[in-house]
């Protein structure tokens, strides 16, 4: 009776099973096989089997490493500003009047798709006419080439990249503010605990596991960094703001057409991530969740 | 003291409220600003005139700006649409079927959660490399279809992940009961399983339309022309071309932003629930 229902479990994760085996697992052994070619859609060649020369390839290529580097930077700067910015205003909203308010105005930036949020950023920096040169020009700092300067192109989409995502961090973490039972603050403070002392050993504890899954999140969807950089930046200066997803797409589908070198770029593009997931699901006690 | 301090708090939220709140407030305005207004300096922060030319493409611009209107929209919206609503519903369909198969039987284990949480991990990019060679040599290429197809590999976990934590939180006796009346397992999934979950099904569709809607770099690689090119793209177009018209850009910008920032308010609960694989329950 339960096998013959098991059975049909099965029947039922086809349509999901056909999508995975046929857009995801089979593409993927696809495209490793590519990265050992010299696969060029603009070529009206045959690909030939090249070994290991893709990846050879990538250690001498100073663009790749610029799109590593930069990816570095945001993993660095971005991410670890995203959390403290996000973990602040969670404290601090959770401790003001009218809480519903300024949440919802907050966690507007993560709401819109990025693509828009591209196109605001674009108007904002504009060098002559964009309103953040003129609120710098407050402070007496003249205008800043902020598309044209390769090292304030690479501060913008920082800076743009925390706009969208701290909501995000903020969001989680102050949900998870929340669920601090109430008697647990009282007794603190009847116990004549600080604010600091209350946050250092009532709040923190209890979000702990929420800041973990929030910054694997974060640190997953910074290499995937894409759409900011080519509305606000298209990857330049040169290629001073290229991500490695936006590498990638240059190289392979783009400018490029060199489909092998992209595939093996995105080989080691995915250990990175499947690394990352493998932490993220041990943090999540997925088991647990799924009531496994 | 105490009051100088809870005075620097305010102040402090303030700051970032409209530090959140800016560029959203500038993309708005400028999206209704006369053309004379786009370009000025000091920039105008509270413009007293407003038009609606923008949207409507009367609003022109200057020599050798990119002209736009709605009417060069349409298509495109009409792309977003269905893309964005034949991913919503099969992605729901999908992730239903697995969600009870994977809440009730437990089939495929960890191995089968791991999976579809790797899904949501990876790289759009790195599903795009092979996903284009596959279409290309499929004829797929520049149709919706692809789109669809693109966007289901991502949305569909979500869907799945969230409806399984909703169909846990139904009662297995409830299962049971029609099973012992004779129910067979599909007619017990339409007729008690799916009506209980009804706002977990219209969260997860919706969820599946937001992302498909603002999905940028699959639309923009598996397409070639306003048969199949999605609103982003059309704005990622847009944004590349050498001169700009802010009003109009912005204005096309306001159009793709409203339905999904509408969608996401309303379902942010559920978006934080998929977004953090249920982490977040709240």
């Amino acid at each position: 009776m339960q096998t013959c229902y098991k059975a049909s479990a099965w029947l039922m994760a086809i349509p999901l099973l056909v999508l995975f085996l046929g857009f995801t697992i089979y593409p993927f052994f696809y495209m490793i096989g590519i990265s050992f070619t010299n696969c060029n859609l603009s070529a009206w060649e045959v690909p030939k089997w090249v070994g290991l020369k893709n990846y050879a390839t990538i250690f001498d290529d100073l663009v790749a490493a610029g799109s590593v580097e930069f990816t570095i930077l945001l993993v660095l700067i971005a991410v670890p500003l995203e959390m403290l910015l996000g973990l602040f205003v969670a404290f601090l909203i959770d401790d003001v009047v009218g809480e519903s308010f300024w949440r919802s105005i907050v966690v507007l930036p993560m709401m819109i798709p990025p693509v828009v949020a591209g196109i605001a950023w674009k108007m904002l920096y504009n060098f002559q006419y964009g309103p953040v040169n003129y609120f710098l020009s407050f402070f007496g700092i003249h205008r800043i080439s902020w598309l044209g300067d390769p090292v304030m192109a690479r501060v913008g989409v920082i800076i743009a990249d925390v706009w969208q995502w701290t909501p995000f961090v903020f969001l989680v973490l102050y949900s998870g503010l929340q669920s601090v039972p109430q008697d647990l603050i009282e007794a603190a403070s009847v116990d004549g605990a600080s604010r600091w002392h209350t946050i250092r050993y009532v709040h923190l504890p209890v979000i702990r596991p929420l800041v973990w899954v929030v910054l694997i999140i974060r640190l997953v969807d910074v290499l995937k960094l894409f759409d900011i950089v080519y509305m606000v930046t298209f990857g330049g200066p040169g290629s001073a703001t290229h991500t490695i997803s936006y590498y990638i797409y240059k190289v392979g589908l783009s400018f490029g057409w060199d489909i092998g070198y992209a595939s093996a770029l995105s080989v080691l593009l995915l250990i990175a991530v499947v690394l990352l997931t493998n932490v993220l699901i041990r943090v999540l006690n997925v088991r647990q969740l799924l009531g496994l | 003291m105490h009051s100088i301090k809870e005075i620097f708090k305010y102040i402090l939220l303030l700051a970032l409220v409209i530090f959140f709140f800016f560029p959203i407030y500038w993309l708005i305005i400028t999206a209704f600003k006369v053309s004379s207004d786009w370009f000025d300096w000091p920039p105008v922060f509270i413009p007293t005139r407003f038009t609606i030319g923008n949207f409507l493409g009367t609003e022109g611009g200057f020599q050798g700006s990119l002209a736009t209107a709605i009417s060069s929209i349409t298509p495109y919206l009409s792309n977003s649409i269905v893309v964005a609503l034949v991913t919503a519903l099969a992605s729901m369909l999908i992730g239903s079927l697995t969600a009870y198969a994977i809440s009730r039987f437990k089939i495929g284990g960890m191995f089968f959660a791991s999976w579809i949480i790797s899904i949501r991990m990876l790289p759009p990019i790195a599903a795009a490399l092979p996903l284009y060679v596959m279409f290309s040599h499929l004829n797929l290429l520049n149709t919706k279809l692809s789109i669809i197809l693109g966007h289901l590999v991502f949305t569909t976990p979500f869907s799945t992940w969230i409806l399984i934590t909703f169909f846990n939180d139904i009662p297995r006796e409830l299962d049971e009961a029609a099973y012992v009346d004779g129910a067979s397992m599909i007619r017990t999934f339409v007729s008690v399983i799916l009506p209980l979950s009804a706002p977990g099904l219209a969260a997860v569709a919706s969820l599946a339309f937001i992302q498909s809607w603002g999905e940028f770099l699959l639309a923009l690689i598996l397409t070639s022309s306003a048969e199949s090119q999605t609103l982003p793209i059309y704005l990622g177009r847009f944004i590349t071309g050498w001169r700009i018209a802010w009003g109009p850009l912005a204005a096309a910008g306001l159009v793709t932003m409203v339905p999904v920032m509408t969608f996401s308010l309303i379902m942010q609960r559920y978006l934080l629930r998929g977004l953090t694989f249920g982490a977040v329950k709240y």
